[in-house]
């Protein structure tokens, strides 16, 4: 058995400096570390249960660990331990994907190539960290790694505001990782685990008294819902968003936000059932009130990336109400939502940085009927609207789906809330596609052209996966549901 | 079975919209062939599947996860159904190449058509309600594409918006409906079924004698109550019924085939069929009945009363399908889906022949206003007697198609009258929209076809359309003309009565109550004589301005002012709202981070003396910072842990 995941790691550790190192070069370098990075995330989910093609039985549990000893100075044992199961597989595709993606949409980056795509290939070394980590350190130092090259491409690749949407993004999320780091230090401390590990955690967690698990669960909470993120403290993000360049906003949306929601279920659902018990109902109202909120200002934006931003904090919102809900089925919605979103948000920043390239700006009142002029480019921006407010054969309907029929499942009546909201998703969707698409032509210069090749690539390529995960969502739910979870079958 | 897709690729050439045709005429092939087979062999129910998705596990309702199916159930309902999508999508798409031969964007249009075609059948044919919701929103968003096809124009962006909107309210009650009635069943499915798991959400093949919750409602009257509802509210977003009907005159902005095919024949038409394969499968309580029936009638009545006045010819079709959408309500409330069905199907036929022989007009002089026309019979001699032959279906004249099925709705209702007798007022508000039915229908065709010469003289000479729409319209005329008697067919009548058994009633059809037969034939006569005398041969009848009946003139002309109060709720009132919560974002919330970020810029001035630069004074730093921390973890922590812990 050959350890894939360091192989992967290695892809990228060496991707990254060959991607810094090669100056004018860079894209192809960068192009290439992602080829071969999605080829071996390939072949992974192959040899992965629940994935076609698979011929051995289920085996529940994390598979690909390696476990070597790091540190180990007196008590303390830290490791470098990595394994994948269900959940942190689908979330490495969409990293895959997703670096892809980016790096094939801006083909045409000329200011510092070199930099710039050094630090998309290293967000996503960060992210993958994130997503393979089975040791508490080994994770804090991935999560932490992910925040730098994010913080220059906003600051130095940014709009005119940069400096202060970096600052703003770091600052918010730096606190919350702190919060994070004291309370993953005191899981360990207090649970009396021998190592960082996540098996030994995770049994040692089972001891905690429940109002020990209840703090705990706060804190760490709180730390992963700063990058969700949750009302009130998500007005870093369509500040990052506005200014970030649309290959930083891509992997903003497209996958920090996802660590929060990765992390929330793999280090405290998981780890502290009791604790998320007993702030369910909490839970339940930042929840609902993120969904509400995300939507209601979506509807009174006037930037493109805005508005897409609002949506994202909307969707994050079913995603944490279907974490709360502890059922199999609402965390099997949670992450097929965050799939979804990943690839939907990315495809919708995507488009409305191709409409701020094209036509100078994203002031939705300032623009209009730009669907004659870049028939292409007016495509794209529909499927992602279409795919974000739910239709079906799209990805965002299983998931969504999924979601309700769990809410209904767990909490009745009050899955009117966000079945409402989904209303409003749909009316400021429509609404931005009649102001923009349609309609009268407006601020749109006698030489508009459509997109240039690769940015209509990478959005082609997720578009199509749009489809594929829409008509074929097993796919994926076959993959997520052989996850070490309490409740899934065969556990 | 979907052939349909294979439509849907990109047809760039001249002769692509040549593909969509064919295709759909292949289709056309199979879906009769299919109701044949289903004529031949009465009652058997084909059913298909396969597992879509299956999903874990969640507490109560389905210990052992859900599988999602999807599949096709080809049974009498969805064969009849299969003729009336295939037939009216084949002729439509035959028009279609002479009618929108001079728009631009066509593989565009040849593409969504064809996608449509494919999604109807689909929804046609779902065996389970999951599936059915599935194409449910595909046709819809087709529907979205398709009003908007004149993206340019902005009242075309903005009807399909309104359109996608309205219905999306219906989708969220009907999603909520389906989660009901499952659940529902998980409660009172009998013992050992396994609640939703077992049945996912598939409906029970074969037993549609009795409908599969009727069996087991026990002491779940109420949530079956609200789950009809539910239903009832998706059916009336998606056909139009009062209070969600705004959409469908406004949906007119769309390319006339596409109004004959999406907005009157097939499309709105789904609801109706919600209803039907519901209360055939799953039944509907008495309160629901009564609800149905109550919307149905007074739609019926309601939407006949704004086709009164209107002067746009396609408007007046619009508020006409909104109309008789609420006949086969009313049928299916009362416990007649097959009759309601049967309806579905004549209509179909008349209504696509009356929207295609006003495309052909609209093709012929590029107006829309009844007022600007006259005169046109004489050139276009196929249209107006293609109209005409419409019009008497819609008006109910034997022995055209609308006679036969209006007919056996209203006696079928009436026949409930004894046992239902809070079905009064909607049989009578029906009733009445018969005489408002001739009315209208033959206004707009004495406004159009007859007198000398248009009423506007600059519009363009006319002339009739090419072969290529007048076949669909001959064919069409003679759906209208005998689709009717079809029900004296035996094989096709026992296709009608595969639904039976609904609430226990075998519908009837034919002449039953010869009396209520005569009434409405002289309302409808009636109808077409007052329209003959107010509007005939180049007529123009003008209300006094000083009658008593301008305020209901104008009442009706503005709709009701439904459309400006969901357009205030919509624009003013949300859309305020969500400013004020921006505003509240912006300075409130964020005004708090930057409060925060300013007070800490203060602090940190001042703590500036702390950074002396000395190693030593950081380090004590961090050793203060570490014990601080220690203290934290080892001694507050244990002493909570000892305070709580143990309760």
């Amino acid at each position: 058995m050959l350890p894939w995941l360091s192989i992967i790691l290695a892809t990228l550790a060496v991707g990254t400096v060959a991607t810094f190192a090669a100056g004018a070069r860079a894209r192809w370098v960068a192009l290439a570390t992602s080829a071969i990075f999605l080829a071996e995330v390939g072949l992974l989910l192959a040899s992965y249960p629940g994935w076609p093609g698979y011929s051995g039985s289920l085996v529940p549990g994390f598979s690909d660990t390696e476990t070597y000893s790091w540190i180990s100075i007196a008590w303390m044992h830290v490791d470098y331990a990595v394994g994948v199961d269900g959940i942190s597989l689908v979330f490495i595709l969409l990293t895959a994907v997703l670096q892809i993606a980016t790096v094939v949409y801006s083909w045409g980056e000329s200011q510092r190539p070199g930099a710039y795509f050094g630090l998309v290939t290293l967000t996503c070394l960060g992210c993958f960290g994130v997503f393979v980590s089975l040791d508490i350190l080994l994770f804090f130092l991935f999560w932490e790694a992910v925040l730098v090259p994010m913080f220059f491409l906003i600051g130095y690749w940014g709009g005119p505001n940069r400096r202060y949407a970096a600052l703003k993004f770091f600052v918010y999320t730096h606190v919350a990782s702190i919060v994070m780091l004291v309370g993953l230090l005191a899981l360990v401390f207090y649970s009396g685990a021998t190592s960082f590990d996540f098996s030994s955690v995770y049994a040692a967690a089972r001891g905690l008294a429940p109002v020990v698990q209840t703090f705990l669960f706060l804190a760490l909470f709180f730390g992963f819902a700063v990058k969700f993120p949750i009302v009130p403290f998500h007005t870093w993000l369509p500040d990052a968003h506005v200014e970030a360049p649309t290959g930083g906003s891509v992997l903003l949306a497209g996958l920090l936000l996802k660590l929060g929601g990765y992390g929330l279920i793999r280090w405290a659902v998981e780890v502290l059932p009791s604790g998320l018990h007993s702030v369910q109902p909490l839970l339940f109202v930042i929840a609902f009130l993120t969904i509400i909120w995300g939507s209601v200002l979506s509807l009174a934006q006037r930037d493109l990336k805005r508005l897409v931003a609002y949506s994202s904090i909307n969707h994050m919102g079913i995603v944490l109400l279907a974490i709360a809900l502890d059922s199999s089925l609402g965390l099997l919605a949670a992450v097929l939502l965050m799939f979804a979103h990943g690839i939907v948000s990315a495809l919708l920043f995507m488009a409305s940085g191709s409409v701020h390239h094209q036509y100078g700006t994203r002031d939705i009142a300032s623009l209009g009927g730009i669907t004659p002029s870049a028939p292409a480019l007016s495509t794209m921006l529909m499927a992602g609207s279409l795919a974000s407010l739910g239709l079906p054969a799209l990805i965002g309907f299983p998931a969504e789906f999924s979601a309700f029929l769990a809410t209904w499942n767990g909490l009745g009546y009050w899955v009117l809330i966000p079945l409402v909201v989904l209303v409003v998703t749909a009316a400021f969707y429509l609404w931005m596609m009649q102001r923009v698409l349609f309609g009268a032509k407006k601020g749109v210069p006698a030489d508009a052209h459509d997109l240039p090749w690769y940015e209509s690539t990478g959005m082609g390529l997720l578009v199509a996966l749009t489809v594929l995960f829409g008509i074929l969502p097993s796919l994926l739910v076959n993959v997520i549901v052989n996850s070490p979870i309490k409740g899934w079958p065969g556990t | 079975m979907i052939v349909g897709f294979a439509g849907t690729r990109l047809e760039r050439l001249e002769w692509g919209g040549w593909i969509a045709v064919l295709l759909s005429g292949a289709a056309m092939v199979v879906g009769v062939l299919i109701a044949i087979g289903e004529m031949l062999s009465p009652g058997t129910y084909t059913n298909v599947q396969f597992t879509w998705l299956h999903l874990p596990p969640a507490p109560g309702a389905f210990p052992n996860g859900l599988s999602l199916v999807m599949g096709t159930l080809v049974d009498p309902l969805s064969s009849l159904m299969l003729v009336v999508v295939t037939v009216v999508g084949f002729l439509v798409m035959l028009y279609s190449i002479g009618y929108m031969h001079h728009d631009h964007g066509l593989p565009r249009y040849y593409a969504e058509l064809s996608l449509f075609l494919a999604s109807m059948t689909g929804l046609v044919l779902a065996n389970n309600l999951l599936e059915f919701f599935l194409f449910w929103e595909l046709v819809g968003v087709c529907s979205y594409f398709l009003i908007g096809f004149y993206y340019e124009k902005p009242s075309a962006a903005s009807a399909a918006k309104e359109a996608f909107l309205v219905t999306r309210v219906g989708d969220v009650l009907f999603l909520l409906g389906i989660f009901l009635f499952f659940s529902t069943y998980a409660l009172a499915g009998p013992a050992g079924s396994g609640g939703w798991a077992a049945n996912g959400f598939v409906f029970v093949v074969g037993s549609t004698s009795t409908p599969f919750l009727a069996s087991a409602m026990g002491g779940h009257t109420l949530l079956l109550t609200i789950a009809g509802l539910l239903i009832l509210g998706g059916a009336a977003g998606k056909s139009a019924q009062f209070p969600l009907h705004v959409w469908l005159p406004d949906a007119m902005e769309g390319p006339t085939t596409v109004s004959a095919l999406i907005h009157a024949a097939t499309m709105v038409a789904a609801g109706v069929y919600l209803l039907a394969i519901t209360s055939v499968f799953i039944g509907f309580t008495p309160a629901d009945q009564l609800a149905i029936v109550a919307i149905g009638g007074f739609t019926t009545f309601f939407a006949a009363t704004m086709a009164v006045v209107h002067p746009d010819i396609k408007r007046v079709i619009a508020y006409s399908t909104i109309s008789q959408l609420g006949y086969m309500v009313l049928a299916i409330g009362a416990g007649f889906a097959m009759v309601g069905l049967y309806h579905l199907f004549t209509h179909a036929f008349f209504k696509a022949l009356l929207f295609l022989a006003a495309g052909s007009v609209i093709h012929a002089i590029g107006t829309q206003d009844l007022f600007k026309m006259g005169g046109l019979r004489k050139r276009m001699r196929v249209t107006a007697a293609a109209f005409a032959v419409g019009g008497l279906a819609l008006a109910g004249i034997p022995p055209f198609a609308g006679f036969w099925s209006k007919d056996d709705i209203l006696s079928s209702v009436y026949s409930q009258l004894g046992t239902h007798p809070d079905y009064w007022p909607f049989f009578l508000l029906a009733f009445a929209a018969v005489f408002l039915t001739a009315y209208y229908i033959f206004r707009a065709w004495f406004l159009a076809f007859s007198g000398d010469h248009p009423r506007d003289p600059t519009l363009p000479e006319a002339h009739e359309g090419p072969w290529v729409m007048q076949v669909p319209l001959v064919v069409l005329s003679a759906f209208a003309v005998v689709a009717g008697l079809f029900v004296f067919v035996p094989g096709f009548q026992s296709l009608l009565l595969g639904g039976a058994g609904v609430a226990g009633i075998p519908p009837t059809y034919g002449l039953t109550d010869l009396g209520l037969s005569a009434i409405s034939v002289g309302l409808g006569l009636g109808g077409i004589g007052l329209a003959w005398g107010l509007w005939g041969n180049g007529r123009v009848f003008v209300l006094a301005e000083t009658s008593a009946l301008q305020p209901v003139r104008r009442l009706l002309l503005n709709r009701y002012y439904f459309k400006d109060a969901y357009d205030w709720i919509g624009l003013r009132a949300v859309y305020s709202f969500a400013r004020a919560a921006d505003f509240f974002d912006r300075f409130v919330i964020d005004g708090t981070v930057r409060g925060l970020e300013r007070m800490f810029a203060a602090a940190s001035d001042r703590l500036r003396s702390a950074q002396t630069g000395v190693v030593s004074d950081y380090a004590a730093y961090v050793v203060a910072g570490l014990l601080s921390l220690f203290v934290l973890l080892l001694i507050v922590g244990p002493y909570l842990l000892a305070r709580f812990g143990g309760g």
